[in-house]
């Protein structure tokens, strides 16, 4: 009799728990607000009418996140219309000293209009850069590569609203509860690594055979 | 002297039970995708296993550290929390020796991060804790809802 009573109390507590924490999550996650950016803010490419809407928040010193890079845009060369994919910053300066500094390369490209241009750079040159202690020479290097006013550059990067543009895309992974990189969005459900994108999209590659 | 040592069994009854609960429920009210990624950075479970690891480890933080916290199944409780510890010290150990690129151990979510040595230690002297709270057993019962059963 002692026994079962403290069972069913055992039970009541797991219940209680159960019950808490969903209560807890609906209150905490009521539709996570996502900004709106301006069509020349917006760093997206490949088929607007794409099954696939995938939304990347990205570290560009991240290694996952290269090697993601490198797997989607296999991908979008080999399916044109299966993916429209929208990139978000999202540096983790705590673990990747260049993180912040890359991104506004970045943002200053897209200013430019040659955003994927330099993004591709920076994915390919990775593992060089990432183990510099000042990056920027290298970041200058890419510029000029792909064709960027220098000038232009300079000035963009003294810009305070391109870091805050950095800083924006940030909050919203922060919001969308993006705790590390690559986190994607694909079609509004989050999915974080490369192994659980490749799960799904190789899942659709096979279900279109 | 008998007095230090209650208390001092209560108290770590209570902090360990306590760490388990934050820990359980800051991952259960992340999204589940979160932890699934630090699960799989660890590279031991296969697939289908990781998320199945993802999904239940949380819960079995939560259950257990309120359960211990609470002083309800007290020697159960010390029993899974005990194997919790020696599993993450597996798991957390052999990410080292395979010098896995794991800078944080992402085990309290995103509350603390810890790197991997720093974190086994912490393991490690908790699960020594409990090991000493485990040949204490009638000590810790003390302040606790077992006590209503033992006292009938």
């Amino acid at each position: 009799m002692k026994t079962s009573m403290k069972g069913v109390i055992v039970l009541a507590v797991l219940v209680g728990l159960v019950g808490g924490v969903y209560g807890l999550k609906q209150f905490i996650h009521k539709s996570p607000p996502t900004n709106k950016e301006s069509r020349s803010q917006v760093r997206a490419k490949g088929n607007p009418s794409a099954p696939y809407r995938i939304v990347e928040f990205i570290d560009f010193e991240c290694p996952a996140c290269a090697a993601g890079a490198k797997y989607l845009k296999d991908v979008m060369e080999k399916n044109k219309s299966l993916i429209y994919l929208e990139m978000k910053y999202y540096p983790l300066e705590r673990i990747h000293r260049h993180a912040f500094l890359s991104a506004m390369y970045a943002e200053c490209a897209l200013r430019q209009g040659k955003f994927w241009a330099f993004y591709d750079q920076l994915i390919d040159q990775q593992p060089k850069w990432r183990q510099l202690g000042d990056a920027t020479p290298a970041f200058v290097s890419m510029a000029r590569k792909v064709g960027l006013d220098l000038q232009r550059l300079d000035a963009c990067l003294q810009d305070p609203s391109t870091r805050e543009a950095v800083e924006k895309t940030r909050a919203e992974g922060r919001r969308r509860q993006v705790r590390s990189t690559p986190t994607y969005f694909v079609n509004g459900q989050m999915v974080v690594g490369l192994r659980n994108l490749k799960g799904i999209l190789e899942k659709e590659g096979s279900r279109t055979k | 002297m008998k007095t230090v040592r209650l208390y001092a069994c209560v108290l770590s009854r209570i902090v360990i039970g306590g760490l388990f609960v934050v820990s359980g429920l800051e991952k259960l009210i992340s999204p589940y995708q979160n932890f699934l990624y630090v699960v799989q950075g660890y590279e031991i479970f296969p697939p289908g296993v990781d998320r199945v690891v993802a999904g239940v480890v949380p819960w079995l933080e939560l259950f257990l550290g309120t359960l211990f916290v609470l002083g309800l199944a007290t020697s159960t409780a010390l029993a899974g929390l005990m194997a919790l510890f020696a599993g993450f010290i597996i798991v957390v150990g052999q990410a080292i020796l395979r010098r896995l690129p794991l800078t944080a151990c992402g085990c309290l979510g995103e509350l603390i991060s810890f790197p991997l040595p720093v974190i086994i230690i912490i393991d490690s002297g908790l699960l020594a804790v409990c090991v000493f709270l485990w040949r204490n057993k009638g000590l810790i019962r003390h302040f606790g809802l077992d006590r209503l059963w033992d006292e009938e």
